[in-house]
């Protein structure tokens, strides 16, 4: 089974642990007085970060747990606090005492470590990456988070579900339409309405063409990481003129704000710039396939074994490129737009490149097909209590969404970003590369700091 | 190769002429002389994220674009705050960056500026306080407002913050 999520309710009465798996959701009370339940890490490293967010946030120990620092609370966060409790109302805290985090280092003779962040040279998000090195070789890499951490989850608490959608399209902005989509999908189900085909068609086409705009980046940025940087001017402009599409279509760069009860595309003009972007992509693909001291860089770099992935349960792009079939657009609906999975095999930088290609080649001939005529409305009146989840594959992977309702107010919100199982399987694909080769790796999986922070 | 060289050659260059270009390009003739005169022609700028949702450093990172090519104006974005004359700040600041985009600032050589990058620093845009959100304490010498600004917008805040500098 793959774990999907393992996060904790307060029901005021006694906190609830939700396991999700792909085959099953598994519940579990845990009662107020020293809770405590047993940890999954041995067996799930995903539940790693997961268990450590859970116990900084509600207090609940992990029987088991091999790793119990802790997570989302860094130096100066107050260590007493347990901000997601519903007893918990405050907004402002106090820094407490500094109190030293304890990395992950290999110790040995003439091994030494290189703190990397939180913030990098590059316009990117803070994380910190603490390599430990033996010459050029790097022997183990701890990725420490969380910098960005917002609160989101405790932000969105006791509103009206339609009051937090501006919160949750900005959670990840590079993932908006994704996570948009996942929520609006939860509205319609809260209030026993169903998105008709014509609404979904369009969603998927805004949908698609945010992954089109991601990928396209990253085609960029990843040779440019390996020193070829026309490859960045050919991409970045693409992406720009993309990007501008996007604009035109939902009068938002990002899509801020696009996805609503009713929304109307101007197909013809999308359409146009597909063909124009078919035929640019197909030009790169074979620019590209020629620069031999690229591939030189690009394979054998960064692998992730098909088992890691597997053990990780590693979703989206970096899954599909270690060979493993997994995408929440793999059903009937998508592949009768002519929706095809995409798969490579070794689970090396050089597979993640390939796949992103052949990723908007296929979302290309997707909004061609997704055209549409047809206004139909979605009408989410009430909202019924109840829990909701909801899935959806944005340009990293499957986001995982869940949203409790309680007396027509948000009871709690919890979102899964695909980065946050990602991050943690990151380390395993770079021993005994050297560390030059950092960036290419980091960009080759493009995670998201700000959907995995929350 | 040889069909790249051909390729570049066909689509010559593409900077920003069209329909931008009439206000864009008495914009970046203005900055371009503000930074020969204020900064001897190179303008260094740090970017730091306190909690963004991405959207805002995406739009910087299009500033290099062909599009925009932000450094014919003599601008580029720097590795290091000790070689920066402004930083760009982004997000929320949370709690947990809030003192790393202080030490961030104080390597920072004087004279310097900051300058505020989205609705996020200065009202957290749609977001609300949290117990995580810490807020900004450093001083804003100039901002540039909406979520998220988009590369004309930065390019016309930089020229703001150009005039205000004497």
């Amino acid at each position: 089974m793959r774990l999907i999520a393992r996060f904790a309710l307060d029901n005021v009465e006694n906190f609830e642990i939700i396991d999700v798996f792909d085959k099953e959701t598994k519940r579990q009370k845990v009662d107020k007085k020293e809770p405590s339940i047993k940890s999954l890490m041995p067996k799930y490293p995903a539940a790693i970060w997961m268990e450590r967010k859970i116990r900084d946030e509600f207090g609940i120990e992990f029987e088991g747990a091999f790793d119990k620092r802790p997570l989302v609370k860094h130096e100066r966060f107050p260590k007493h606090i347990y901000p997601l409790r519903k007893d918990f109302n405050k907004k402002e805290i106090d820094f407490s005492v500094y109190q030293p985090y304890k990395y992950e280092e290999i110790e040995g003779e003439s091994v030494f470590v290189v703190p990397v962040g939180p913030i990098h040279a590059g316009i990117i998000e803070p994380g910190h990456f603490h390599f430990s090195q033996a010459g050029e070789e790097i022997l183990h890499l701890e990725i420490r988070h969380f910098y960005k951490y917002r609160g989101i989850e405790k932000m969105v608490e006791g509103k009206n579900p339609k009051e937090i959608k501006k919160i949750i399209e900005r959670i990840s902005g590079n993932e908006s339409i994704a996570y948009q989509i996942a929520f609006m999908d939860i509205l319609a189900k809260a209030s026993e309405s169903e998105i008709p085909n014509s609404l979904k068609q369009k969603y998927f086409t805004l949908l698609e063409l945010e992954r089109i705009i991601h990928h396209l980046t990253d085609l960029g940025f990843i040779p440019n990481d390996a020193g070829f940087a026309p490859a960045l001017s050919f991409m970045s402009k693409l992406a720009e003129e993309a990007r501008r599409i996007m604009a035109k279509i939902t009068g938002h760069r990002f899509g801020f704000g696009a996805i609503k009860e009713e929304i109307s595309i101007d197909y013809k003009e999308l359409i146009d710039f597909m063909d124009y972007l078919k035929k640019e992509t197909e030009f790169f693909k074979n620019w590209i396939e020629d620069i031999a001291s690229l591939w030189d860089r690009f394979n054998t770099t960064g692998t992730l074994s098909r088992e890691k992935a597997i053990k990780y349960g590693v979703v989206g792009v970096a899954a599909r490129a270690s060979g493993i079939e997994i995408d929440v657009r793999n059903n009937l609906f998508y592949k009768n737009f002519g929706y095809e999975m995409q798969l490579e095999k070794k689970g090396e930088v050089s597979d993640r490149f390939r796949i992103r290609i052949k990723e908007i080649l296929n979302s290309i001939e997707m909004i061609k097909n997704f055209k549409i005529d047809k206004n139909e409305k979605l009408n989410p009146k009430e909202f019924k209590d109840g829990e909701y989840t909801s899935f959806v594959e944005s340009s990293i992977g499957e986001v995982f969404m869940f949203l409790k309702i309680k007396n027509g107010l948000v009871d709690r919100f919890f979102v899964r970003d695909p980065s946050h199982i990602n991050w943690q399987a990151f380390h395993t694909t770079i021993y005994k590369d050297i560390i030059a080769d950092f960036p290419l790796i980091n960009k080759s999986f493009d995670l998201s700091y700000a959907g995995n922070d929350l | 190769m040889l069909r790249f060289w051909e390729k570049r050659l066909k689509t010559g260059i593409i900077t920003e002429n069209l329909e931008l270009d009439k206000e864009l390009e008495e914009i970046k003739k203005n900055i371009k002389d503000k930074v020969k005169k204020h900064f001897a022609g190179s303008l260094a700028i740090r970017m730091v994220d306190s909690g963004s949702c991405n959207a805002c450093e995406a739009e910087c990172n299009a500033l290099s674009n062909p599009y925009y090519d932000l450094e014919r104006l003599g601008i580029h974005f720097v590795a290091s705050p000790r070689h920066a004359d402004v930083m760009f700040l982004s997000g929320v600041m949370t709690i947990n960056m809030y003192h790393h985009a202080i030490d961030c600032y104080n390597q920072m050589p004087s004279p310097k500026w900051v300058i505020a990058i989205g609705d996020c620093v200065k009202d957290m845009g749609v977001f609300e306080k949290t117990y995580a959100i810490k807020g900004n304490d450093l001083k804003i010498d100039y901002y540039i407002p909406s979520c998220p600004p988009n590369p004309k917008d930065i390019l016309k805040g930089i020229l703001e913050f150009l005039k205000t500098i004497k």
